[in-house]
């Protein structure tokens, strides 16, 4: 043993040991990256399956049919007639019909302001006591006035008021229901639910009148196509990448795809043959939202409050009708009004790649992992490499006999580089600022000067450093270890809340890692050139220019999330992403130890 | 003292600075001291700020603070706080309060930075004594720490407890071992554990003494300070009962640290051991789990028996990992003291990994907590787990301090050695 450890701590010295790194932190970044296209394999993936027992979906038979369709035609037609109308005009007219059925109804006021807009409005909800419980719990039924397309949810409203109306018949519900209908699919849901949960701002959204138990899940149904369709799209992104439990949607594909036999689409795949370029497809789309970390429905707002939510849309042309999709909820509230407990056997980390197909955090996390390791593997090897003697090749001959020499450390300049990392991170704070509060005309003339500064800025501060401090090789060096370790931890930190986000950044900001200063001007150039082809506004812009996007629709949407449903993906891209390529920037157009060299050549003359 | 203006203006400076700092922090982000106080790395169940609120309601409504079992701290901080006028309305009295605690702390930390004596004790002089940072740094990196700053805008009451050990330890370098036998006890008083440091810091006032009233025997000197430590304890005791009218404080405040009955989770290794145990095991590891935390006082105070202050700095160190109820206010006042050791620096060998990880498990810590707590997704087996990374951390850097410490008293016996690879047998 002894013997064993002498030997490591001599190849400790060895220097050929510090060649390694950056070759290890490449392949991290290349595994990792394979690592994901594995996925979709079979070898990989996983069928999914119901977890709790509890649920048993589709073991019912439902009953929603025959005569309730004429009172869908009456509630159609009196929804029909309410388009264009004011939202207070909805709600008193809602309110009436809701209330006829016998049900509690109250109202809720919210106004929030973002991007300088105001959204505001009023929830009108609902709730349908349960003849067997003792309100404790509640499902909640949404449907708002108008999707996230803002097209009139001409039929998801009738559906859920003939639903209410039939639940109401009901007696064996052991759960509360709660028939939300909001004025909006993003604001009016998320006002709602904070106020659920007493979390909100009270200036801005008022508090509920009437309150029920603990919600249990969430169905928000989103139903603007006019003719028959064939099968439900289940809408799962939560805000901030978070994800309902997957019982939950298990549950829906069970009762949709094997009980109504209509099918089901995830991702806006349309048609799925479960082949692998599909199953890619939907996982990369599904990784996209989650990364971009939005509200894609209703159902969004839910999530975080560990309400497992969803939205069904129905699609397509076929022969199922709105008393088909009536059915699919009815049956999805049977088995939610069985659970004994919140769901919580099953996953709320996959991945999914078809209805019934999925991977699970621990065969995708390691992807993430890897790509995360690269940096800080970076870090630790610049921190070594910044602590040993700067020998001349002139002098190794002579320090070859003396065995002790490599491990001698010199002392580490580390005020320069932490303020240089200190002073990156505090400036993230500007554009993070900006970008939330700018008025929305301004935001694509605030974009394309930001985008100038941002492409001049580094070349100023770098110059502003190397006169005034004229850092050292070591100083460089220390910049981008502390840079790398922060951006490795604070990757690694978020592969744990919202993988995608960390993984997409964790790819974009790789090029980071391979970064060093180098006394050419040409490499210095290109290094410079290169890192602005990945800076955060110029992905934004290449992004936007091939989902063929207005920037200033993105960074509307992305304000608004902030503002609305409290999306964190902006601090990511400013304050972890940003400051990582700053501090590469400063390292790529240093210029180190200048003052050391021009010395050296006026002592030669 | 090199040129006393410059010194005091800077001295001003640095606490101007902290205070605008915190108050800023206090003013413009309200929520953020409430949602800090809530945070269980900050504020555990003998420490919070929220149970300290709760104890003086009972207090001013005439009932015992400890019914209910939520209050587990010492009494004398009911008629301290109930001086100040109510946290809710007028918190910012309470903020001055805490800045100030924290200025003090820093100031008894700055004389012993500038005692010298973590570079050459009585019976040690370390050859590297030369490479050292001023009081004035040592005191900014206490300040600035943000393990500080989180404390003191969570308000917990740990960092009356961290005030009173440095004033302490500052009062034995100075040569005044009676006032640093009643700061230990008012810090022994609070949070308890402070005893467990009686051995080194007697040693300390030892070597420390003034020469012309010297006392020549180590065992005479104890006899003489340890009884001044237990009649200040008897004392505060005394008014404790006086002022809550029954000896019931004694088993709600260390009878609960030592038997661990509030189980909520912290930055600790104890929580969670308990709450899988079976109750018949639990005295007995209970036992184990003190004796443990007790043991190290003996052996380090006999090893490094010539650097008491080393000692001194390696238990606080031992005690923010292994203590019933630890927090970041421990780690902060160990992370206080080890910059007064930068002349053995060099000699550590860990480090970066040491700053990795703990930044690493500062960051996944809350990350963790908001998965088991919140989201739901994960379970109490993901915070422990980034616990027991967290408690990795500072025992390394414990570990590789007194490596390095005792590295630099052996290249004094054994210079020819100096900078050589050595080998653990």
């Amino acid at each position: 043993m002894p013997r064993l450890l002498s030997s490591a701590l001599a190849l400790r010295r060895d220097p050929r040991i510090l060649k390694i790194p950056p070759y290890l932190s490449l392949l991290c970044i290349l595994v990792g990256a394979v690592w994901l296209f594995l996925l979709p394999l079979n070898e990989y993936s996983r069928r999914t399956y119901i977890s709790e027992n509890a649920l048993l979906p589709g073991q019912v038979h439902t009953y929603f049919g025959g005569s309730d369709q004429n009172v869908l035609r009456a509630y159609k037609q009196e929804v029909n007639s309410l388009v264009g109308k004011s939202n207070v005009e909805i709600n008193d007219k809602l309110e009436s019909i809701v209330r006829g059925l016998g049900l509690k109804t109250a109202r809720q006021n919210f106004t929030y302001h973002a991007a300088g807009r105001t959204f505001e409005g009023e929830n009108l909800y609902a709730i349908l006591q349960a003849p067997r419980g003792d309100a404790t719990e509640a499902i909640v039924l949404v449907a708002a006035w108008e999707n996230v397309k803002h097209e009139v949810n001409k039929n998801g409203v009738p559906l859920v008021l003939t639903l209410a109306r039939y639940f109401k018949r009901w007696s064996l519900w052991s759960k509360d229901i709660i028939i939300l209908l909001s004025p909006d699919s993003i604001a009016g849901p998320q006002a709602w639910v904070d106020a659920y949960h007493d979390a909100h701002d009270s200036s801005r959204v008022a508090s509920l009148p009437i309150k029920s138990g603990a919600l249990q899940g969430a169905i928000a149904i989103d139903y603007v196509q006019e003719n028959r369709f064939k099968s439900v799209h289940i809408v799962y992104d939560g805000v901030n990448g978070q994800l309902p439990n997957l019982d939950l949607i298990n549950s829906v594909v069970n009762i949709a795809g094997g009980q109504m036999g209509m099918g089901v689409a995830l991702q806006e795949m349309w048609n799925h043959n479960d082949k692998y370029p599909d199953r890619l497809r939907t996982m990369l789309r599904g990784m996209l939202k989650q990364g971009l970390g939005l509200a894609s429905g209703p159902h969004s707002s839910f999530i975080p409050y560990h309400v497992d939510a969803i939205t069904l849309q129905p699609f397509g042309e076929g022969w199922q009708d709105e008393m088909a999709m009536g059915r699919v909820v009815e049956g999805t509230f049977r088995s939610l009004n069985n659970l004994l407990e919140h769901l919580h056997q099953s996953f709320f980390f996959y991945l999914l790649m078809h209805r019934e197909r999925f991977v699970s955090i621990g065969t995708y996390l390691p992807s993430a992992m890897l790509v995360a390791a690269n940096f800080t593997i970076m870090a630790i090897f610049l921190w070594m490499k910044s602590g040993q003697l700067e020998i001349p090749a002139a002098s190794t001959t002579e320090s070859s006999d003396k065995d002790d020499a490599p491990t001698a450390t010199t002392e580490r300049d580390l005020f320069l580089p932490l303020a240089i990392v200190a002073l990156s991170g505090s400036l993230s704070a500007i554009p993070l600022y900006i970008f939330n509060h700018v008025p929305e005309l301004a935001l694509t003339p605030f974009f394309y000067l930001f985008l100038l500064i941002n492409t001049l800025f580094p070349i100023t501060l770098s110059l502003i450093i190397t006169t005034l401090f004229s850092p050292t090789l070591q100083q460089y060096h220390l910049v981008k270890s502390f840079s790398l370790l922060l951006l490795g931890m604070f990757l690694s930190s978020l592969a744990t809340l919202n993988f995608s986000l960390a993984m997409l950044i964790g790819l974009l900001s790789a090029p980071l890692s391979f970064v060093k200063p180098s006394s050419s001007p040409v490499s210095r150039i290109v290094g410079f050139v290169l890192l602005n082809l990945t800076s955060p506004p110029a992905v934004l812009l290449a992004s936007a220019a091939i989902w063929g996007l207005n920037v200033g629709d993105i960074l509307r949407e992305a304000a608004v999330a902030w503002h609305v449903t409290g999306t964190y993906s902006a601090v990511v891209v400013w304050c972890v992403w940003w400051p990582a390529w700053l501090a590469g920037c400063v390292c790529v157009l240093g210029r180190p130890g200048r003052d050391q060299e021009e010395e050296k050549s006026v002592k030669k003359a | 003292m090199d040129g006393g203006k410059v010194t005091v203006g800077r001295t001003a400076a640095l606490y101007a600075g902290v205070a605008v700092l915190r108050l800023a922090i206090f003013t413009l982000l309200p929520d953020l001291p409430d949602l800090l106080t809530g945070r269980v790395e900050i504020s555990t169940p003998v420490t919070s700020f929220k149970r300290l609120q709760e104890g003086l309601f009972l207090y001013n409504h005439n009932v015992s603070p400890y019914d209910g079992g939520v209050y587990h701290q010492a009494p004398l901080f009911l008629p301290l706080f109930s001086l100040l006028p109510n946290a809710l309305s007028y918190p910012i009295f309470t903020y001055f309060l805490y800045i100030a605690i924290d200025l003090l702390s820093a100031s008894a930390l700055w004389k012993i930075a500038d005692s010298g004596e973590a570079g050459s004790s009585a019976l040690f002089t370390s050859p590297r004594r030369e490479r050292r940072w001023n009081g004035f740094i040592i005191a900014a990196i206490f300040l600035f720490n943000p393990f500080t700053v989180a404390t003191c805008l969570g308000r917990s009451t740990s960092v009356f407890t961290t005030c009173a050990i440095l004033h302490a330890i500052a009062k034995a370098v100075s040569g005044a071992p009676f006032s640093a036998m009643v700061a230990l006890s008012f810090a022994s008083y609070l949070s308890m554990y402070p005893l467990l440091l009686l051995p080194p810091l007697v040693l300390l006032c030892f070597d420390r003494q003034r020469p012309e009233r010297a006392n020549k025997s180590v065992v005479s000197f104890a006899a003489s300070h340890v009884p001044v430590v237990f009649g200040v304890l008897g004392l505060l005791f005394g008014m404790s009962y006086l002022i809550t009218g029954s000896w019931e404080f004694l088993p709600s405040t260390y009878g609960v640290q030592l038997t661990l009955s509030d189980l909520t989770p912290n930055v600790g290794l104890w929580w969670y051991f308990f709450i899988e145990m079976f109750d018949s095991f639990r005295s007995f590891f209970l036992a184990v789990f003190w004796l443990h935390l007790s043991c190290y006082v003996g052996g380090l105070s006999i090893r490094i028996r010539r650097q008491p202050l080393v000692v001194l700095t390696l238990l606080l160190g031992i005690f923010a990992i292994f203590k019933p109820y630890p927090s970041i206010s421990d780690t902060s006042l160990f992370l206080a003291m080890v910059p007064l050791y930068r002349h053995v620096f060099p000699l550590m060998r860990y480090s970066f990994v040491i700053a990795a990880v703990i930044m690493y498990a500062s960051f996944l810590g809350p990350a963790f907590y908001y998965l088991w707590i919140y989201a739901g997704s994960g379970n109490a087996n993901f915070f422990y787990a980034i616990t027991l990374v967290w408690g990795l951390g500072q025992s390394l850097l414990v570990c590789d301090l007194m490596f390095a410490v005792l590295r630099d008293e052996w290249e004094l016996e054994r210079p020819e050695m100096a900078g050589k690879e050595i080998r653990q047998i």
